[in-house]
């Protein structure tokens, strides 16, 4: 069957996004959260590609990507940077434990 | 230089204001005497721009098209509330140096009354509704600071916290005001909108006026927002009286007689303010007759006196209003700050303690009685000639059974008034306590105001000038002295003085009337509850403790309740996206 | 074609990543979602994003949470996730739902939509706020019965304020 490709990469990119999601929902290790939060991501930036490509304007859409590419890397690194400080001071990665919002 | 001189009036308070909190607390000598020199010299310039005094702006500075033009504009109301701002807080000051003396944190204290005194200067003398808020909002914050200075007295900071929120509430209504006065004339100067007010349509007119009268009414502590000021008597009396009986609640009543030309013609307005006026008159005279607390009958007797000027404005006599406003300011401040010697040297604010103090402080007594037969409205004392100039007009304008109510009212002030001065300074002492001399300092802030209680009232003829060249949109007529004796000479005010002999007798005789007395049990419970308001209040303020309480179980910690709620909003957008908007 | 399969690829590892319990083999299947989304990039016409991306994606990111993990060191947390299992399915599930239907509608493949309810759209547009209301009404239910269905102590402190 004859299934335009705008139509795959979408339903990619809405995969990708939710299992993203789900991931920084239903998990209680800190860095799994970083491990969806860059699945995420990644799912955001097909879409941009996709959009450059959709309107043959490739180039500017490799520069869009690029920008969210170094972003997302440098909130990575805090990311890992935090949660390994997090572990070191309070023994623990278990979102569940680190929160200390008093009830 | 009429220019220079408003920004000195109002720029002399705030220097001072950073230079006391510089000198630092170590040098409380100098605090004191800079934080005198520099509120004499702010009463030196408001007094020097009385020459000056006109309807057009002297200070403008363009803020761009967004904030419009500051501007400062030296007329008679704006004037006259300066200089009475400036001159009894340089007393107030003055008073302090000795009440205050040897107490910590003087700077925080000095620097506080000078930028609250700059500011209620600011607040009077512009033209821009934004800057007037602004201005509104900082004597908030400075009246919250002082009543709290005591900041380890946990009910000197309940009474200054209750203060704040009652009076931002007001401040809500102006904000709004404002807000809605650049919506519809384009410009932040009120005096456009006074010299034309069908620019704003009229239902919009009715909103703004009942929010006009609502922040009024909170600021003034008038019905029914009166509970604050008694609960704010736990701040230093020279605070008592420079922001509670003559500065700060009087922008409420300052700001209903600036708008009143815009806003008299808005259906049941005037009623409205009239009976706001009658209530705070009334309820607060009941409650100040079965108060304990001296501070507190005095503030009680402020909010009953702010009624009467919110009636006069309500019965259309702005000039009335305002000149009751001056003679109050004198005699009011002279009773607190002499009810704070009083305090100061007995130790307890409880008249029940108190009893012969006039044997041990003769001078105290006699500025005392002064001030006391000025509430009262004795004849020739200031406080008789604009109270009764106030009831005249309000029998002018028509609604007779609040012109009789008013009169009770000032039967009622001479009774509680006649019953404080007797518990405090005469018959004998009902507790130990001992007393020393008056202070220097105390003597000098005094004299003055016991010296205009006598005499304010003959300046009527050129006060009335004042207001009625540099306001053009109030038409305010001159009233000569002849016109004063004229008009107060005559029969309704015989009668009204036939009342406040009554009350007064009814004291004297009071050994015989205790069945009478004892008969009103349940008004005087009532009263000492404050007629319910204090519950109102309460019951407010532990809802919405509850219903934070409540919201807090939404608020979990944990990251992934927060994803949650960010997925929950991306399906409504969704949902809007799709449903079509 | 290609498209399909490179999809399915990338799907395929996503969710690897998601359920393994340990974090390396995670990272491991991260790196590999990383390479096929490069491959994805490069047929969508993107070559230098491409390399960027295995390059950072493949490689750096990896390599960080490969450090991060050693420093830290594995330890066994308990799987039960802090959120009730059907609330993370089902908000996700409604969301892709709802975000599925809006691209089918958008790419002009689903049009049974308009036929179906042609009046009612007619009727929602000029009952605008109705719909406001409502999804104001519904976003407040879902609090309220989480706020009540949450175990835990009701902490009331009443002060009193007299």
């Amino acid at each position: 069957m004859n299934i335009p490709t705008p139509l795959v990469v979408l339903i990619v990119i809405l995969g990708l996004a939710g299992i993203g999601l789900y991931c920084i929902l239903a998990t209680r290790n800190l860095i799994k959260v970083i491990i969806g939060l860059q699945i995420l991501v990644k799912g955001a930036v097909v879409a941009f590609m996709l959009a450059a490509h959709l309107t043959q304007n490739e180039n500017f859409g490799q520069t869009l990507a690029l920008t969210i590419i170094v972003a997302d890397t440098i909130v990575a690194v805090v990311g890992l940077a935090l949660a390994v400080q997090i572990r070191l001071r309070t023994g623990s990665l278990d979102i569940k434990t680190i929160s200390t919002l008093k009830r | 230089m009429t220019a220079a001189l408003t920004l000195l009036t109002i720029g002399l308070p705030w220097l001072g204001a950073l230079l006391v909190w510089w000198i630092g607390d170590k040098h409380e000598k100098i605090q004191h005497w800079s934080a005198v020199a520099f509120s004499l010299a702010a009463a030196g310039c408001a007094i020097t721009l009385l020459p000056q005094v006109s309807s057009n702006a002297s200070v403008t500075y363009s803020m761009g098209s967004v904030f419009g033009d500051y501007t400062f504009v030296p007329d008679g109301l704006g004037l006259f509330l300066s200089i009475v701002a400036t001159s009894i807080g340089s007393l107030a000051v003055i008073f302090s140096t000795s009440y205050m003396k040897g107490e910590a944190q003087l700077g925080r204290y000095y620097a506080f009354v000078l930028f609250f005194i700059g500011a209620m200067v600011g607040l009077v003398l512009t033209s821009n509704m934004m800057l007037m808020f602004v201005f509104w909002e900082i004597t908030a914050l400075c009246s919250y600071a002082l009543i709290a200075f005591h900041n380890d007295d946990p009910k000197a900071v309940k009474g200054g916290i209750k203060a704040l929120v009652i009076t931002s509430i007001g401040g809500v209504g102006l904000l709004l005001g404002s807000v809605v006065l650049y919506a519809f004339t384009g410009s932040f100067d009120f005096n456009n909108f006074l010299a034309n007010s069908s620019l704003v349509p009229a239902n919009v007119l009715g909103i703004l006026a009942f929010g006009f009268l609502i922040a009024a009414a909170a600021k003034s502590a008038q019905f029914p927002f009166q509970t604050w000021l008694p609960d704010a008597m736990e701040a230093p009396s020279p605070i008592s009286a420079l922001i509670h009986a003559a500065t700060m609640v009087n922008a409420g009543v300052y700001l209903l007689a600036r708008f009143y030309p815009a806003f008299k013609a808005v259906p049941h307005w005037t009623e409205a303010v009239m009976v706001v006026g009658m209530l705070s008159a009334l309820l607060a005279a009941i409650m100040a007759l079965v108060s304990n607390d001296l501070k507190r009958v005095l503030a009680y007797s402020t909010v009953s006196q702010l009624g009467y000027m919110v009636y006069a404005v309500g019965a259309g006599s702005v000039f009335a209003s305002q000149f009751h406003l001056f003679s109050h300011s004198i005699f009011k401040a002279l009773l607190f700050l002499a009810a704070g010697a009083v305090i100061h040297n007995i130790g307890t604010r409880d008249m029940m303690a108190m009893g012969g103090v006039g044997k041990k402080m003769p001078f105290v007594q006699a500025v005392f009685a002064i001030g006391a037969l000025a509430l009262a409205g004795i004849p020739i004392l200031n406080g008789f000639w604009s109270k009764e100039l106030i009831l005249e007009k309000g029998l002018q304008q028509g609604q007779f059974w609040l012109y009789v109510v008013m009169v009770i009212v000032a039967g009622l002030t001479a009774l509680y008034t006649a019953r404080c001065f007797w518990l405090v300074f005469r018959g004998e002492p009902r507790s130990e306590y001992h007393t020393h001399k008056t202070d220097l300092a105390m003597k000098i802030a005094l004299a003055p105001l016991a010296i205009a209680a006598l005499v304010s009232w003959l300046v009527v003829g050129r006060f009335s000038v004042l207001l009625g060249q540099s306001l053009p949109y109030h038409e305010i007529e001159p009233f000569p002295l002849k016109e004063l004796f004229h008009e107060v000479i005559s029969i309704p005010t015989l009668i009204a003085l036939v009342f406040i002999a009554i009350g007064i007798t009814l004291w004297l005789l009071r050994s015989r009337l205790t069945a009478f007395v004892d008969g009103l049990k349940s008004i005087r419970w009532a009263a000492d509850n404050s007629f319910g308001f204090e519950a109102i209040n309460g019951a407010i303020s532990r809802s919405t403790q509850s219903l934070a309480e409540s919201l807090r179980n939404t608020q979990t910690g944990h990251l992934s309740w927060n994803v949650l709620g960010i997925i929950a909003a991306i399906v409504i957008l969704f949902v809007y996206i799709i449903v079509g908007a | 074609m290609e498209f399909i399969l490179v999809g399915v690829g990338i799907l395929a590892c996503a969710i690897l990543a998601l359920s393994t319990r340990r974090l390396l083999i995670s990272a491991i299947w991260l790196a590999l979602t990383s390479a096929l989304v490069a491959l994805l990039l490069y047929m969508l016409g993107g070559p230098h994003i491409a390399v960027i991306e295995l390059s950072v994606g493949a490689g750096l990111v990896t390599v960080l949470f490969v450090f991060a993990i050693n420093i830290s060191g594995e330890e066994v947390i308990d799987v039960k996730s802090v959120l009730p299992k059907p609330y993370a399915w089902g908000s996700i599930g409604i969301a892709a739902g709802l975000a599925l239907y809006l691209i089918l509608k958008t790419l002009g493949i689903v049009s049974f939509a308009e036929e179906i309810s042609k009046t009612s759209l007619i009727n929602w547009d000029s009952r605008y706020l109705d719909i406001i209301l409502q999804v104001v009404l519904i976003f407040a239910g879902v609090l309220g019965v989480i706020g009540i269905l949450t175990p835990g102590k009701s902490s009331s402190s009443k002060e009193d304020q007299e």
